[in-house]
């Protein structure tokens, strides 16, 4: 019994080796990508960039090759390789040879699209970083103003790097926010439309390094960036697809002679597909509470009618912004960015499947009706601006 | 063999016996100045001056002449005598720390239960402290230990059972229970196995430990020891078997499950929240122990995207310099650790605070500034050493350690799937294994209802003793 159980133990130990570390990798011997950025050249081409951590302390100029455990001034650690293939795995592989380590695509967390690319064709870089085991889902995707090049060589003062204060900016919903994983829903969902948000570079200007930021969306329709939004229509677009998290909007009331402005503290958007009569209709519900942060206008907002007021011009605010981008996406691109595709389809799945292929005819028509209900959850300590009111004096 | 009428046939005999025994003094004196009697013991093992007043001075300063046994007994003022009428029952009480008086014209000799020796008083266990509770440990008197479970259970249904094991040795050992509580198969069990052992000596319960467990060749203890009279009386009240030796502190505790072994007692002494934050904090502190360096192997050098960014950079600029694979390095620093320890464990206190100081420098600053190995590492390695310096119960810490390396290699050869087929070929173990027919996995598995109350959580002392 124990010889037989030694026996299989030591068969068993032998065959460890031909079963395993094939695919083992130290860290050392990796090329860690933590931000890749894909271009179209002139003669379309894929160009791809990618930034290279480099763990090496030798090479970090800053320390004088000595030593170190700190990560002192983590700033020009990164290299960035460029190399241009006829597609995505052709430049992939071609960069390996640029590259003495193995390159490892399991932490790249952000994905950059240059514009022209965007506009030529998404859908093949976006098979290979789907198909591609190590790549993360999780990553998040921009499209950049210009190449994606020029984003990743900038070296922002704040963050570690391009990618992190990219990630940043986007986690904290004062743009779009969406990740690979996202991304390829929209855009093989019912819709097929999808937006992505843009980055551009605030450019270099006396003292003030270059820096990127997000500002305004790019409307995605069948694998290609048909257009642009501005950053109105862009919150309209948030409000409706309901990523609004962060806000400070700021309304003028009628015969205030002022400002309130107020901070978004909470908000909901659902969306409620209906069809009557052969008519598609969606109502669009947003709820939200605020907060207000400031008062320069002349009502006293520890009255519940003055509040009043400022919640149905709050509500008039978003309404219109909701309509300015429900108006690009309706008739001016005919892109189904919000959802209502999935909506429809989900309630009535019956109609949407007699519908399907004419869905784009069907979404420019359909009747959306808001319904706004913004409340004034928290008016502040002071009620009147009562510095106002002693300058008055 | 029978003794003889003739004190000087007996006295040939046993002098045959005791040859070269310098320790062994036979004592002649005269009853009344009349009838030849023989004293014979063990120095050192008897109380030498009760002997002189309470058995010879009386029966020196009697009557002489042709005693009877009643009467010589009656004569003395001891209260334990026992009259032996076998020359092997003569040895066996001279070895025991019993004088013995041999008369002349009498078939059978007297014993009196004047023992004592030197022995250790009784302290806390150091490997076994508690911040509230008893502070006495067992000792390595059977005598002393057997009566301390008496003064904590007074109830007469505390039986004590008495043996002897060893061909050489004789030691007495002793079996516990609580009758009425403790199942009698169980009982029947315990005896059964023990009289089954073949021994020369029993120096301590270890040696009869291997002898008794289900399965002798797993790494897993199947019998629980301990020096606390209070966990003993525990186990007892639980229906447990508790087995003494003579001439150890330890004693052994049957069935267990593995959850006893994770258990202390004082996860009852203090308020059940307290204590089950407590175990619950073992048990993770156990897996640590067990898979701390594993998962670590595992993840870095084949799951680097688990690995939140910073830290993966973090990481890999620490381990950028290193000359060793991230299993090589951990065999090193867990080899040096357990090595550490072990040098730790059998120096005398003074020089062991010397150890921890190289071993500190050596192990943790030197061979990271060195660049030898990798700054996490050694965490890792820290976390996991005092994650099983967790370990409530030597014997539980043991396997662990030891399992830690195959596991390890696991890790290194299959990443993560090793990990888990590491964990499987263990856990598939302890679901086999049986301690005196219980399962050791229970109350978990199989699931028992009941039980899980003082395993998921230390339920109150109400709920704890209602049998429902």
């Amino acid at each position: 019994m124990v010889r037989k159980l030694a026996l299989a133990l030591a068969l068993a130990v032998c065959l460890l080796p031909a079963a395993g570390c094939w695919n083992a990798r130290e860290v050392n011997d990796l090329a860690i990508i933590t931000e890749a950025g894909i271009d179209l050249t002139e003669d379309g081409r894929i160009e791809l960039s990618v930034k290279i951590y480099l763990t090496s302390p030798i090479g970090d100029s800053g320390s004088g090759g000595q030593m170190s455990n700190q990560p002192n001034g983590d700033k020009g650690t990164s290299v960035i390789r460029t190399v241009t293939g006829i597609n995505m795995a052709d430049a992939a592989s071609r960069l390996q040879k640029m590259v003495s380590r193995r390159i490892f695509w399991g932490q790249t967390e952000v994905f950059l699209f240059g514009e022209r690319l965007a506009r030529a064709d998404l859908e093949a870089p976006m098979d290979f970083l789907m198909r591609h085991v190590a790549s993360r889902e999780r990553s998040h995707v921009f499209i950049c103003d210009g190449t994606a090049r020029d984003v990743l060589l900038l070296d922002p003062p704040i963050d570690r790097s391009v990618a992190d204060a990219l990630i940043a900016m986007a986690e904290r919903q004062t743009g779009l926010n969406i990740t690979m994983k996202e991304l390829a829903q929209m855009m093989v969902g019912k819709a097929k439309a999808a937006v992505l948000p843009i980055v551009q570079i605030n450019t270099h200007k006396e003292k003030q390094e270059a820096y990127p930021f997000i500002e305004g969306l790019a409307v995605i329709k069948e694998g290609r960036m048909i257009a642009r939004m501005n950053e109105q229509a862009t919150r309209g677009v948030m409000w409706l697809r309901n990523e609004m998290k962060q806000a400070t909007v700021t309304v003028t009331p009628d015969d205030s002679g002022g400002f309130v402005s107020l901070h978004l503290m909470r908000s909901h958007t659902r969306l409620i597909p209906s069809i009557e009569n052969g008519r598609w209709i969606m109502t669009v519900r947003i709820t939200g509470q605020d907060d207000i942060v400031e008062n320069t206008s002349n009502l006293d907002l520890s009255e519940p009618a003055h509040l009043g007021k400022v919640e149905r011009e709050m509500e008039r605010f978003v309404e219109e912004r909701v309509n300015l981008a429900l108006n690009a996406a309706q008739k001016e691109f005919n892109a189904d960015i919000f959802g209502f595709a999935e909506a429809f389809w989900r309630k009535y799945p019956k109609q949407w499947k007699a519908n399907a292929g004419r869905w784009d005819e069907i979404f420019p028509k359909v009747e959306v009706r808001l319904e706004t209900d913004l409340r004034i959850a928290r008016p502040g300590l002071i009620g009147k601006n009562f510095f106002r009111r002693q300058k008055q004096r | 063999m029978k003794l003889s009428r003739d004190l000087l046939e007996n006295v040939r005999r046993l002098r045959a016996v005791y040859r070269d025994c310098a320790d062994v003094v036979f004592h002649s004196f005269r009853i009344g100045g009349h009838t030849q009697a023989m004293l014979v013991y063990v120095e050192g093992l008897i109380l030498l001056e009760e002997l002189d007043r309470n058995v010879v001075a009386p029966l020196r300063d009697g009557p002489g002449p042709k005693p009877a046994l009643e009467d010589v007994r009656n004569r003395t003022a001891v209260a334990s005598v026992r009259s032996v009428g076998t020359f092997d029952g003569l040895v066996e009480e001279i070895a025991d720390g019993r004088p013995v008086l041999i008369v002349d014209g009498l078939d059978a000799a007297l014993a009196f239960g004047l023992t004592d020796w030197e022995q250790r008083t009784v302290e806390e266990p150091t490997a076994e402290s508690v911040l509230r509770g008893p502070r006495e440990g067992f000792i390595e008197s059977l005598r002393t230990n057997i009566a301390m479970l008496r003064r904590k259970i007074r109830s007469p249904k505390l039986k004590i059972v008495t043996l002897r094991l060893g061909s050489s040795s004789k030691t007495p050992i002793a079996v516990a229970y609580l009758e009425g509580t403790a199942s009698p198969s169980l009982v029947r069990e315990v005896m059964s196995r023990l009289n089954r052992i073949e021994i020369r000596d029993v120096l301590e319960t270890a040696y009869i430990e291997e002898w008794i467990e289900d399965n002798r060749y797993s790494p897993f203890p199947q019998l629980l020891s301990t020096e606390r009279p209070d966990v003993a009386c525990a186990y007892l009240m639980e229906g447990r078997v508790v087995i003494l030796v003579e001439g150890t502190p330890t004693v052994l505790i049957a069935p267990i499950t593995f959850f006893s072994l994770l258990q202390t007692p004082e996860d009852y002494y203090e308020r059940y929240v307290v204590g089950t934050a407590i175990r619950w904090l073992r048990y993770f502190f156990f897996v640590i122990s067990l898979l701390g360096p594993s998962l670590y192997v595992a993840v870095v050098t084949y799951h680097q995207e688990m690995i939140p960014t910073t830290l993966m950079l973090t990481m890999a600029r620490s381990r950028e310099q290193i000359p060793f694979t991230a299993l090589m390095e951990a065999f090193l620093m867990e080899t040096m650790f357990e090595a550490l320890r072990e040098a730790g464990a059998r120096l005398p206190k003074q020089i062991g605070s010397a150890v921890s100081i190289v071993g500190a420098l050596v192990i943790g600053q030197a061979a990271i500034s060195a660049g030898i190995v990798s700054a996490p590492m050694v965490m890792v390695v820290a976390i996991t050493g005092i994650a099983s310096f967790m370990a409530p119960r030597y014997t539980i810490g043991i396997p662990i350690r030891l399992l830690r390396f195959p596991i390890m290699f696991l890790a290194g050869m299959m990443g993560l799937l090793g990990v888990m087929l590491g964990v499987i070929a263990l856990l598939t173990h302890l679901l086999n294994l049986r301690s005196f027919g219980v399962p050791y996995m229970s109350p978990l598995a199989p699931i028992e209802k009941r039980g899980l109350k003082d395993v998921l959580w230390r339920a109150p002392r109400w709920m704890l003793n209602r049998r429902t």
